[in-house]
């Protein structure tokens, strides 16, 4: 049964990038304000807090921060809890807030995510990033991140014939949807042979392949249907949600080609909502990594396996084209700080949804996925969501 | 080889050069890197299981930006290596030039070694066969 009783009847973010001379909490409290009170919705209305953020403790050494936060933005005193699943944070806060709204314990709750990233040295956020691995088995032979996802791409190359240039395309892309987004971090479009440029990180996968480091915050507001009409005359309903997990080891998954995770987080939330990947007009995926965004849109069930590669030569994952993937620039060029990353990328939805994305408009905006996937792809939640008046 | 096995142990025998893997007392399956329940029938009863050193490169990848305490060894490989017992494991690949990538091509036969790193960190390893 799809959901019925979780409408978003706010959202905004920050920019998002090196955002100096701000703290933590004061990004936060923005995002907050921009979805509450600069949204018409008091914050006395507001009855619970679900948060995402990564690891403040290693970024900002700062622990508990869920009072905190909440404390500093105005919020003092309701239920308030911290979500942590690696760059999935933002989504399973969100989730909580879902299930919280639909079994009818509170009727307006808030959903935010936050990341301090660029207040340490990079070696200390690679470090930090480091600890979504596992430490014991695979971090300490000496595997990173973007090397999780250069193995992934190797094998995506063998079995399906993807190439460097093909991973090129998705970050020349991100960039020329996020030149019109004036909260992204890079505004600037780039051209093919720039992405090609051969400073290998973890080969195949090149500096233009990767997602930033990223300071930034998102908001959402989330009410019954009894509440929402309060709010605005256009929500936007969630009404299908899936989560699941898999292997942190990639060596203890039998396919490197697709990351098994997405696939049932996607099969769950389909499900619910009694929509197929045809019923999508558009989707937000995690693409933290180039290789990422293609993997996600074959693993979401937009194209075969093996056909997202093909997807992006043909620009049907352009703003413009059949399927859009990322209208807004994506982790890839809009900036990743990683607890707000689940968190925007539903505010990217909605504002899609309800026809609020200037430039980055796309032509049909009924219905739409969100894929947001945790640290190697230990992690991930797919949410579906349509206009409230369809 | 009859006391149980634990992730100290199997980190202490790849340091040691002698590299172990877990074997479910149930159903016999060969299990690295350590789990706490076989990935066959689910037991967390496990012993130790001496492996043959076989095994075929699944994918890979050179590392060249690495974290600070592997930043002298870089550019180096990572691979995923499938042991001829079947279960996977992640390891540094050897005897490849780190700058020509385009010539390791996957599934060929390895065995297994050990690299001494310059951390003084031992790591399971992988080299042509």
């Amino acid at each position: 049964m799809p959901l019925n009783n979780t409408n978003i009847v706010s959202a905004a973010q920050t920019k998002f990038g090196a955002l100096t001379g701000v703290t933590l909490r004061e990004i936060f409290s923005e995002a907050v304000d921009k979805a509450t009170i600069h949204a018409g919705i008091p914050k006395k209305d507001i009855q619970a807090a679900f948060i995402g953020s990564f690891i403040p403790e290693m970024l900002v050494h700062q622990g508990h921060t869920a009072p905190l936060l909440l404390d500093f933005a105005g919020l003092k005193g309701i239920p308030a809890t911290r979500h942590e699943d690696a760059c999935a944070s933002g989504a399973t806060a969100l989730r909580a807030a879902i299930m919280a709204i639909e079994s009818g314990l509170y009727d307006t709750v808030l959903v935010a995510g936050v990341e301090k990233m660029t207040s340490v040295s990079t070696s200390k956020v690679t470090e930090a990033l480091a600890a979504a691995a596992d430490d014991q088995f695979e971090s300490s032979i000496g595997l990173t991140f973007p090397g999780v996802f250069a193995i992934a791409a190797v094998a995506h190359m063998q079995k399906y014939g993807t190439t460097e240039e093909d991973m090129a395309l998705v970050a020349v892309k991100a960039h020329k949807n996020a030149a019109t987004n004036p909260l992204a971090q890079f505004q600037k479009e780039i051209t093919l042979e720039k992405a090609m440029t051969p400073r290998y990180v973890a080969w195949p996968l090149k500096l233009f392949d990767c997602s930033p480091i990223s300071d930034g915050a998102a908001a959402l507001v989330l009410t019954s249907n009894e509440k929402a009409k309060k709010y605005t005359d256009l929500p936007v309903k969630i009404t299908g949600t899936g989560q699941a997990s898999a292997s942190m080891n990639l060596c203890d998954r039998s396919d490197l080609t697709s990351f098994s995770a997405s696939v049932d987080a996607s099969r769950q939330a389909y499900k619910m909502a009694g929509l197929k990947p045809k019923d999508m007009d558009f989707a937000v995926v995690h693409d933290c990594f180039t290789i990422a965004e293609i993997i996600a849109s074959e693993d979401i069930g937009f194209f075969k396996p093996g056909e997202g590669a093909k997807a992006v030569r043909d620009g049907i994952t352009a703003l413009d084209g059949d399927k859009p993937i990322n209208p807004m620039g994506g982790l890839k060029a809009v900036g990743h700080p990683v607890g707000a990353t689940g968190v925007k990328q539903a505010v990217v939805i909605y504002r899609e949804l309800i026809g609020d994305a200037g430039p980055n408009q796309v032509a049909n905006h009924d219905t739409a996925l969100m894929h947001n996937f945790g640290g190697t792809g230990a992690t991930c939640v797919v949410n579906i969501m349509r206009r409230a008046d369809l | 080889m009859s006391e149980k096995p634990t992730i100290e142990a199997y980190l202490k025998n790849i340091e040691e050069g002698h590299f172990k893997a877990y074997k479910c007392v149930d159903c016999g399956m060969i299990i690295a890197p350590p789990s706490g329940s076989c990935y066959g029938c689910g037991s967390s009863n496990m012993k130790w299981a001496e492996v043959s050193g076989k095994g075929k490169l699944v994918s890979f990848t050179v590392i060249h930006v690495a974290p600070d305490q592997f930043a002298e060894e870089a550019p180096y490989y990572v691979a995923i290596v499938e042991l001829a017992e079947g279960t996977r494991v992640s390891a540094r690949l050897l005897g490849f030039d780190p700058l020509k990538p385009e010539q390791v091509r996957l599934g060929i036969n390895l065995k297994l070694d050990y690299e001494k790193g310059k951390s003084g960190a031992t790591y399971l390893a992988f080299k042509p066969a």
